[in-house]
């Protein structure tokens, strides 16, 4: 293909996620006018999808280096679980706060090693840790919500600096870093060039291993942070409460893939992706769809979506 | 006596083309039943898509292949007329037993409802007996050794009964003593009847297997000879393209201190080998396929770690296995396969020619300078000439050549004092084939050291200050350009002697 952007029709280069988001806002907007666009809807729907965009935009880096990590879930939930544990001990929120994120470091740095080091698939290695993850967070709680965490650790969850929720705030410094460090460092230049083509990487002397060691110490840091963020926001941690956010975390990056030109993940898409996936369940929620069916409804537009980008990128 | 009957293998008016590259311009080739015929000829000379089309695996642009007689059509059609072919590779599925490779595509014997794997069992045992009789069964043919792998692929294409029988280097990994085994095998075969392609880089098998030879040169068989009627120097000639016109040798360079030094060094299938390079000066290294060209640039590069040896660049020993301390030493290495080992194919052209020199475009804290980035765009597309929209263009809309050019544009960004490169005028058009070798030229002048590897002899001659000849992996021999031509760098390339 080697027309350029700018001949394709309008329409065309509005296909995908972008065109989905329109579509939902307009349907959800016609058939709910009152409640959907109200400000207070909408603030409650960007407080709900923050947590996720943190996973999300985590998970974008090591999916630009073209492996997958399916522990963020569990590492989210642990973390939250560390650091409730930590702040009923009596820790400081500050103390508490920083060992659940080096948790989420040194996961990251586990599942680093053994994907790009000891060469087991990313679906094996992160997949063993995200059991492991699961049963000590079942061990450090046993099986139950820990309450009673102190309010200046819930202030992280809940607060409204200026109006706007801590965690909406805290969501787009995520967003901005990574962008920044997907598309403007060397870093970035180098987790893009592994994911496109890891061989080619390799001869062009940058090291292989290191790049997606450093993409998954990313995203345990983000699931981790995420993790933390959602403890403060119910005011409990519970051993699985961050499961969720692995198979949304992917679906998002999946369905921002549909919005990018050179197909390949990037933070825009990606948080296009969370928008459509949290616009979804809020106006169905609104419009008193049964949760189960909700569920159905995703997983139809993760496929819809996915075959759409597939489709593009035979063309190209 | 076989006049009346058609021949088991007939080709005519064959012609292919990939894009507008010519590979096969009008091919006919004929195989009477109980023949064996060698196909010989240089590297790019047509071979592999002459035995593709043969297996039905591609579909020529032209011609037609007829097995007895009748034509064919694809893969399925041309199992059915009975092609047979065992590939270089030989096609096993290294998790798999012998029996269940043997029995791959094929339905088992049965009993009854169910599949009866003893049965199966005593009958790969049976048809492994005379080729390797101590093949283990029950192991992952993974871990068998390389003449029992070929007995398991060559039992597997017999148990066919091929009308035509291709074989691709069936020798390649064997030892002279499997290698009488599997002559053995065949000339049973051609008592059969069977007609067999043989593909071969080694001379010997030629005259001894052979009753014809059938030599591929620019596209076309020029010769079809049978052994008696000729000998090994006279095919190499055959073989060398004689073009009129070729390059004058060049005035000899003056050569400076040595800036590559290559000791002992020693991979998989490779050395030890030793060599210097200097200053000024470009080394042509010439070989068959599998001489192990490629993977001695890979260990001089770092993309491969090396058993034993030595590299040192500019008198310091470089840190083997790791292209990052070779370039950080000046050792830059462009490798064989553009889209395998150079280009990001999701990238843009800037991010591409960017990408061996990150660390320098970038500032303290890792942040890309847009203003290098797009300053080394214009110095590298005006010195190599390359046609790009801009920089931002995706790097997949160029032609090779101008890809094979961004690739050495990122390549001299790390201004590298030894230049190792594998193939780089392959797949390119001409003018960016003469601007390619225009370039080492003048790299070699600002004193660099360059080692090119090349299929294509007569490149080699024009550019080379010398041309190293590896043979299975050894050094065989070092020419001067000036007192050789292609015939005898090839003979050299096919183990002849001085």
């Amino acid at each position: 293909m080697t027309t350029d952007a700018g001949a394709r029709p309008a329409l065309r280069r509005l296909s995908g996620a972008p065109l989905g988001l329109l579509a939902l806002i307009a349907l959800f907007t016609i058939l709910r006018p009152t409640v959907f666009p109200d400000p207070g809807n909408l603030s409650n729907l960007l407080e709900h999808i923050a947590v996720l965009a943190i996973v999300a935009c985590a998970q974008t880096v090591v999916m630009a280096v073209a492996d997958f990590d399916l522990s963020v879930g569990a590492t989210a939930s642990f973390s939250g679980v560390i650091a409730a544990q930590l702040l009923i001990a009596g820790w400081p929120t500050i103390a508490a706060v920083a060992a659940a994120i080096a948790t989420g470091v040194v996961i990251g740095l586990v599942n680093g090693w053994l994907v790009a080091y000891l060469n087991l698939s990313a679906f094996v290695a992160t997949l063993a840790t995200m059991t492991a993850l699961a049963g000590g967070s079942l061990l450090l709680t046993d099986g139950s919500t820990i309450f009673g965490l102190p309010g200046d650790f819930l202030l992280l969850g809940q607060g409204r600096p200026l109006g706007v929720p801590a965690v909406v705030l805290i969501a787009i410094t995520v967003g901005a870093v990574i962008w920044f460090l997907l598309s403007r460092t060397a870093q970035g230049r180098r987790w893009h060039a592994v994911g496109g083509n890891a061989e080619a990487a390799a001869y062009a002397g940058i090291d292989v291993g290191r790049t997606r060691l450093l993409a998954f110490v990313v995203s345990g840091a983000g699931a981790a942070l995420a993790g933390l963020l959602l403890a403060s926001r119910l005011a409990s941690a519970h051993p699985t409460a961050g499961d969720p956010l692995m198979l949304t975390s992917i679906a998002a990056v999946f369905i921002g893939l549909t919005a990018a030109q050179a197909a390949r993940p990037g933070v825009v898409g990606t948080l296009l992706g969370v928008v459509v996936l949290g616009v979804l369940d809020n106006g169905l929620n609104l419009l008193d769809v049964n949760p189960y069916v909700q569920q159905i409804l995703t997983g139809l537009i993760i496929v819809v979506s996915v075959g759409l980008s597939r489709r593009r990128g035979r063309r190209s | 006596m076989k006049v009346a009957k058609s021949p088991a293998l007939r080709v005519t008016g064959l012609r292919h083309a990939y894009g507008r590259h010519i590979v096969l311009d009008g091919v006919d080739l004929e195989i009477p039943e109980g023949e064996v015929h060698a196909l010989l000829g240089e590297n790019g000379a047509g071979k592999s898509t002459l035995i593709k089309i043969v297996s039905g695996a591609l579909r020529p642009s032209a011609g037609k292949v007829e097995v007895h007689g009748r034509g064919l059509a694809g893969v399925a059609g041309a199992r059915g007329a009975g092609v047979v072919t065992v590939h270089q590779n030989l096609g096993l599925v290294d998790d798999l037993d012998a029996m269940e490779n043997m029995y791959l595509g094929r339905p088992y014997p049965r009993r009854g409802l169910f599949t009866d794997r003893a049965a199966a069992r005593r009958h790969t045992a049976d048809a492994l007996a005379a080729l390797a009789p101590s093949t283990p069964l029950d192991v992952p043919v993974r871990l068998l050794s390389p003449v029992q792998r070929t007995a398991i692929a060559l039992a597997r294409a017999l148990e066919q009964e091929p009308a035509v029988l291709i074989l691709d280097e069936p020798t390649a990994s064997l030892t002279a003593h499997e290698t009488e085994v599997l002559f053995g095998v065949v000339r049973e075969l051609r008592e059969r009847g069977t007609a067999i392609i043989y593909v071969t880089h080694r001379m010997a098998e030629v005259f001894e297997l052979c009753d014809r030879v059938v030599v591929l040169r620019d596209r076309r068989v020029v010769a079809r000879v049978r052994p008696a009627e000729t000998d090994p120097d006279a095919l190499v000639a055959l073989m060398t393209a004689t073009e009129a016109g070729q390059a004058p040798p060049r005035p000899p360079r003056p050569a400076g201190e040595v800036v590559l030094g290559v000791d002992g060094l020693t991979g998989h299938r490779v050395g030890p080998i030793s060599f210097e390079v200097a200053r000024g000066q470009v080394v042509g290294v010439a070989g068959l396929g599998g001489s192990g060209r490629s993977e001695l640039l890979r260990l001089i590069g770092g993309v491969q770690r090396s058993r034993a040896g030595q590299v040192r660049c500019g008198g310091r020993a470089v840190r083997p296995g790791s292209t990052r301390a070779a370039l950080t030493a000046g050792i830059a290495l462009v490798g064989e396969d553009r889209q395998r080992h150079s280009i990001v194919a999701s990238g843009s052209v800037r991010e591409n020619l960017s990408l061996g020199s990150l660390t320098a475009l970038s500032g303290g804290a890792g942040l890309m300078r847009r203003r290098r980035e797009l300053a080394l765009y214009e110095e590298m597309t005006t010195l190599l000439q390359i046609r790009a929209a801009g920089p931002e263009q995706p790097i997949g809309e160029l032609s090779g050549g101008n890809q094979q050019k961004v690739v050495l544009g990122r390549v001299l960004a790390t201004r590298p004092q030894v230049l190792l490169l594998d193939e780089p005028t392959a797949g390119v058009d001409v003018a960016a084939k003469q601007a390619i070798r225009s370039l080492i030229g003048d790299l070699a002048a600002r004193g660099a050291g360059v080692v090119v590897v090349s299929s294509d002899l007569g490149e080699l001659l024009s550019l080379a200050d010398r041309i190293l000849v590896l043979v299975d992996g050894r050094l065989a021999a070092d020419l001067d350009p000036r007192e050789a031509d292609e015939y005898t760098v090839l003979r050299r390339c096919y183990g002849g002697s001085a």
